[in-house]
């Protein structure tokens, strides 16, 4: 994985340079480039012995965790009230409010439930620059379904395959298996522990699932901390840029 | 015997979505005199929650959310609620589940305790009819008897 994302920021490094034509400004790019993927490589072995650290951590912080997702899911709850209510008299907000903690004191532990310590808010900023991508791909694949329907010859290719993902929470083998599911050609049929079996229509829609670009977005939303994407090393170069 | 589920998908999506399900079964029941649905409706789609647990994560684990002596209480609890209201009316002067009578306690115009004790009288219908729902359910599924009272069989055997 580690070489992976060598190789990748060297690729997006030379391409840097092609696009600044090799100007003073783009080496200094390039070169910071560089220089933050390979300090961020040597340190994933890092990450590796900070995970074990992790799981002694995560007993400790239990209880807080507990509160805190007391209170997003309290939250969370309470919007979903005000949405369905619609009445914003002073006695169905406080009905609102009782509901909510009864509910968030219930089953707090079940909407963020085996997630990994991380920024929350960086989370959510990730979810929502992630969605217009998404709405892409589906928009086109549906175009690729509609012509695959439309065409007089068919020209489909029905086919099983199977792939072992990356990803390593529960959380996010769901997120990736619903995204392939919500993409029109591809439904994912199964998970077994981590290996994903997916049908997909034809060899085109098969290709784009194989390159596993779906899968690097969810692990960068999700944060899935032991592994390094491309995104990630881009973000923090151009957060060193800044500094600056 | 009802075991956790294999699937991870019907698994987290039914872990993730049992909390909406219970606050839309609340909002069920507390708008119950504005809109359709009240404590009956209400309490089916809680009870349903907690059969959607018992059925992905089995039966040890919703064991800790809600057993069936939690539901026997609650069911209890939820009657009492339904007929301590009626009652009151009674002892009011009015006649049973006469909510009007309920305004002096209160301390509102009896058209407002009207409203008032109708939501009190749903939520307690509410929980009863969750409690209920999540024992029948129970009963079906487990055939009457649960692990502990089939060790205590095997041990009466011998």
């Amino acid at each position: 994985m580690e070489v992976t994302v060598l190789v990748q920021a060297v690729y997006k490094a030379f391409e840097i340079l092609e696009k600044g034509k090799n100007s003073e400004k783009a080496r200094e790019e390039a070169r910071e480039l560089l220089y933050t993927s390979a300090k961020f490589t040597s340190e994933t072995k890092f990450l590796t012995e900070k995970r074990e650290a992790r799981d002694i951590l995560l007993s400790a912080k239990k209880s807080g965790l507990a509160l805190r997702n007391f209170v997003l899911t309290f939250f969370i709850l309470f919007a979903f009230w005000v949405l369905l209510s619609g009445r914003f008299d002073s006695f169905h907000l406080t009905l609102g409010v009782i509901c909510s903690v009864l509910v968030g004191f219930l089953s707090h532990d079940l909407l963020f439930f085996n997630i990994r310590l991380g920024d929350f808010r960086t989370r959510t900023r990730r979810f929502f620059l992630a969605g217009p991508w998404f709405l892409g791909q589906i928009f086109s694949a549906n175009l690729h379904v509609a012509y695959l329907a439309l065409s007089p010859k068919m020209p489909i290719d029905p086919q099983i395959i199977r792939f072992k993902t990356k990803l390593e929470s529960d959380i996010a083998w769901v997120a990736l298996a619903n995204s392939i599911t919500l993409t029109p050609g591809t439904i994912t049929i199964d998970i077994r522990e981590g290996e994903f079996f997916v049908h997909a229509l034809d060899r085109k829609v098969a290709y784009d699932l194989n390159t596993g670009e779906m899968e690097d977005k969810i692990a960068h939303v999700i944060m899935e901390a032991d592994h390094v994407y491309i995104q990630d090393v881009l973000d923090v170069a151009r957060i060193f840029g800044a500094l600056k | 015997m009802i075991n956790v589920t294999d699937d991870i998908i019907i698994r987290t999506v039914a872990r993730v979505f049992m909390p909406f399900i219970q606050i839309y079964a609340l909002y069920v029941i507390m708008h119950g005199h504005h809109s359709p649905g009240g404590g009956f409706q209400g309490g089916v789609i809680l009870g349903a929650s907690f059969i959607l647990y018992l059925i992905t994560h089995g039966l040890e684990d919703t064991k800790e959310r809600m057993s069936e002596l939690k539901a026997g209480l609650f069911s209890s609890f939820g009657l009492l609620i339904y007929s301590g209201i009626g009652l009151l009316c009674l002892i009011m002067g009015g006649n049973y589940l006469d909510y009007g009578r309920l305004s002096t306690i209160l301390k509102v115009i009896p058209a407002q305790a009207r409203s008032l004790g109708i939501l009190g009288v749903e939520i307690g219908v509410g929980i009863a009819v969750m409690a209920v729902m999540f024992s029948i359910f129970f009963d079906i599924s487990t055939g009457g008897v649960l692990p502990e009272d089939e060790e205590d069989l095997e041990v009466g055997d011998e």
